[in-house]
């Protein structure tokens, strides 16, 4: 199956509907549609971080203040958090959403047979960390958004959500 | 250039003290070696503290202070543990919380691990490094009674504020001990009584 471009509003409205109030990032190119929107968005503030690390720990402090953040960031960051996201996330137990964009993906192929290795290992990266995750291949799978948090909720623990192609 | 080796130097528990004495309703974030003296010398249930995640403590503060906007939030950072995150100067200038004390312990050594010198420890400056990233107040204190005299003033403005402090390096190391299985970490079994009494308030 070919993974679909998700349009930027309807993706807004998922994280909306998801009772997201901020949206911790640092930018992910994959999707800038969504940034776009996001920033210009009077509801859900968005925090700008220097590296994904920093993303889980402001997330984690958000969370204890009683707030409903969402990371947001690309693959490459994913392999960035990874201390962060064992000490903090998972350690910490904090029910953390993240929203990866799978920057470059072969929209024909599966992640996992990708010639990129930052799109190949993302899976099973998630896998070894023991945070469960959902593709996001297009519109039909934007019921994962706010079933992620619940999810997260009911483990004490992160979830992630994985943007097939580039958002339009 | 700082000049690091000449500068004077007060001892840990002296500079914990004057943060001890105004402490109220104030979050603290510690870590590393502050962290073990501030809760023996400010027990409060609105401590937490920054383990297992070295250089975490300043944007776990960050988004507490986000969360709370009312109420002011501390971070004990320690030198080796802000150099790991040092982007984080530029995410809390950014975001710009000013309820955001962002004290930082400055021994310059990895004290844990048994006292070895911090990359740059002879010229790195941490105040000049956040008034380059854009906090609202900077400062430095070597001496105790000097830091003493001038924190009331500091915490009475708005933030983010950094206040780098020249301690002494303590003679001794710490050993991790085995965590057995089933162990709940530390920042899990922390965080929920004070996410509570937040949500109380």
């Amino acid at each position: 199956m070919t993974a679909q471009s998700i349009p930027a509003d309807q993706l807004l409205s998922a994280i909306r509907g998801a009772g997201v109030q901020d949206v911790v990032l640092v930018p992910d190119t994959h999707q800038r549609t969504v940034l776009d929107l996001l920033m210009d968005d009077d509801e859900i503030r968005t925090i700008h971080c220097s590296t994904e690390d920093e993303a889980v720990a402001v997330s984690a402090g958000l969370i204890i203040g009683g707030r409903r953040p969402m990371m947001q960031i690309q693959h490459a960051g994913l392999y960035a958090s990874v201390n962060n996201l064992r000490g903090v996330a998972l350690d910490g137990q904090f029910p953390i959403v993240l929203l990866i964009g799978l920057l470059g993906r072969d929209p024909e192929l599966e992640p996992e047979e990708d010639g990129s290795s930052m799109v190949r290992l993302c899976r099973p990266l998630l896998e070894t960390l023991d945070i469960p995750s959902h593709l996001l291949d297009g519109p039909d799978d934007l019921h994962h958004v706010a079933e992620a948090f619940d999810e997260a909720a009911e483990r004490n623990g992160p979830v992630a959500l994985l943007v097939g192609t580039t958002t339009s | 250039m700082t000049d690091n080796s000449e500068v004077q130097r007060m001892s840990l528990d002296a500079a914990l003290d004057v943060l001890a004495r105004r402490r109220k309703e104030q979050i603290v974030v510690g870590t590393m070696t502050a962290n073990g003296a501030w809760r023996q010398k400010s027990p409060h249930d609105l401590n937490l503290a920054c383990i297992g995640f070295m250089g975490g403590a300043s944007t776990l503060g960050l988004g507490v202070a986000l969360s709370q906007p009312d109420r002011d939030v501390w971070v004990i950072d320690g030198d080796g543990s802000l150099m790991m995150q040092l982007g984080s100067l530029g995410t809390i200038a950014g975001a710009a919380p000013s309820n955001f004390l962002h004290i930082v312990i400055h021994n310059g050594v990895y004290e844990t691990s048994g006292s070895q010198p911090l990359p740059s420890q002879q010229q790195v400056d941490f105040a000049r490094m956040a008034e380059g990233a854009g906090y609202a107040q900077t400062a430095s204190f070597g001496d105790a009674e000097e830091f003493d005299s001038a924190i009331d003033e500091l915490l009475a403005a708005d933030g983010p504020t950094l206040i780098q402090l020249y301690t002494r390096p303590a003679d001794r190391f710490y050993s991790a001990r085995p965590t057995p299985p089933g162990t709940t970490p530390a920042l899990a079994r922390m965080w929920p009584p004070v996410a509570e009494a937040l949500s109380n308030d």
